[in-house]
């Protein structure tokens, strides 16, 4: 019987080292955030306030993905009358689309630590790869819930263009910077 | 240069305006359909300033670029391809329809089954509407154009206030090059309206123009809805005035009055409307 178990064991342990524990994004502890070239003068800001996705990762297998979905709707600069002419065929034409998403396809290890995600972004249903430089992660149990969660930072560029993303060039900025701030439970 | 094509008041009002004008005359004696092409070239390179000149993402913004220019290539060819006035009349509403549903139909299946019956019920009407009160002034240019400058001027202007100075800037471009048109037959012309054979589809550019760009602006963005009824009344109010003087400049500037009134009644409410919903912008 000792004998069994242990060969089980032998057999199920890499297979769990090969898969990644799945976690499912904490929506009110996730921020996509973004600034953006104000006619050359100033940064705007603003973020999302409704996003959701999942990721799976294992530290010790190197194995690392994660797909986002934002609501194009719930864009946010502290300015109704801008979000609304944001969400509008100008800028995000959030009616016809109202989901932003990004699906990371790559993860790139520097040996121990992720140190960028490569993914699928889709703006108005234009999907162009673009690599958010991870900045940090934490991983371990939360205090209160007791649960495995992990935190990353990730910030990366894009240039709106790419996504057709067309009206008020150049006088507002071309370039978008990107921060992703997103905490995740582990299912 | 750069900069003054960056600018949106030259891009949707100056460059269209010059643009129509100056090609309505030099085509006015070569054919009847001049203002039709003058509006095509005036469009043309106005959507290509305001919206590059690219048509992916096909956004439903962009639907409507290639729709309205369509319609013009149309209209100027119809007198040639579809002699028949009936052929035409039953042609007009058909191809609108198919243009609504092209552009809208894959958000309207979204929507809730009330909404939806009220887009296509609220939609159609519109077209249904413009499309009979514009073929009752298609022998008259100066109400023809001056019917089409207006609603596209209130159209774009009531778009702009709504969020979306895309859409605004598209009917204020056409809106110019039809009040460009306008001014060179005031000037100089000679009578050169759709006339009867192409009455029906002499009249899709600007029902299709303001019907597309109106319905996208409220469901795209947020105008009103009930901003599209003054709006769609006024190529009735043009075909009501009394005047037929035999000074162009008279009967364009007395056929265009009642138009321009809603519109600029319309686009002042909307932006009254918005302005009180927030803070300046």
């Amino acid at each position: 019987m000792k004998n069994a178990i242990l060969i089980a064991s032998l057999v199920i342990l890499p297979v769990n080292t090969l898969l990644a524990a799945s976690y499912t994004v904490d929506p009110g502890h996730t921020y996509v955030s973004f600034a953006i070239n104000h006619l050359g003068f100033s940064t705007m800001r603003g973020k999302f306030d409704k996003q959701s996705g999942s990721l799976e990762y294992d530290h010790a297998s190197k194995k690392a993905s994660v797909t986002i979905e934002i609501d194009a709707t719930s864009i946010d600069t502290g300015h109704d009358k801008r979000d609304q002419h944001l969400i509008s065929p100008d800028f995000l034409n959030a009616v016809e689309h109202p989901t932003i998403t990004f699906k990371s396809t790559a993860a790139d290890w520097n040996g121990v630590n992720l140190v960028s995600v490569t993914g699928n972004l889709t703006i108005l249903g234009v999907s162009k790869p673009v690599t958010l430089q991870v900045n940090s992660i934490k991983c371990g149990e939360h205090p209160f819930s007791k649960k495995q969660v992990c935190g990353f930072d990730a910030t990366g560029s894009i240039k709106r263009n790419d996504f057709g993303v067309n009206y008020g060039l150049p006088a507002i900025g071309e370039v978008l910077d990107l921060q992703i701030e997103l905490e995740a439970s582990m299912n | 240069m750069e900069q003054l094509l960056d600018r949106p008041e030259f891009q949707s009002a100056v460059i269209p305006f010059f643009l129509a004008m100056l090609l309505y005359s030099g085509l006015k004696k070569i054919t009847a359909s001049a203002w039709i092409w003058a509006l095509f070239a005036a469009f043309l390179v106005s959507a290509s300033l305001i919206n590059g000149f690219t048509v992916t993402p096909l956004t439903g913004t962009r639907k409507i670029i290639l729709l309205v220019l369509a319609s013009l290539i149309l209209a100027g060819l119809a007198p040639y391809l579809i002699q028949q006035v009936k052929m035409q009349r039953a042609a007009a509403p058909i191809l609108t329809l198919l243009a609504l549903l092209w552009v809208f139909g894959k958000v309207v299946a979204r929507m809730e089954i009330t909404a939806i019956v009220l887009f296509l019920a609220g939609g159609v009407g519109l077209v249904l509407w413009l499309l009979w009160t514009f073929d009752r002034i298609a022998h008259d240019d100066s109400r023809f154009h001056g019917a089409g400058f207006s609603l596209l001027l209130g159209t774009g202007l009531s778009a702009t206030a709504a969020a979306s100075a895309l859409l605004g800037q598209l009917a204020l471009s056409l809106a110019a090059a039809s009040g460009g048109v306008l001014l060179a037959w005031v000037l100089r012309g000679k009578a050169t309206g759709p006339g009867r054979v192409s009455a029906s589809i002499g009249t899709l550019p600007y029902v299709l123009s303001a019907a597309l760009i109106g319905l996208a602006a409220v469901i795209f963005a947020r105008l009103p809805w009930y901003a599209l009824i003054p709006l769609a009344a006024i190529p009735l109010a043009t075909s009501l005035v009394p005047v037929k003087s035999d000074a162009r400049f008279f009967n364009a500037l007395f056929n265009s009055l009642p138009g321009l009134i809603i519109a600029l009644a319309v686009s002042v409410w909307v932006w009254q409307a918005e302005s009180s919903n927030s803070s300046g912008y």
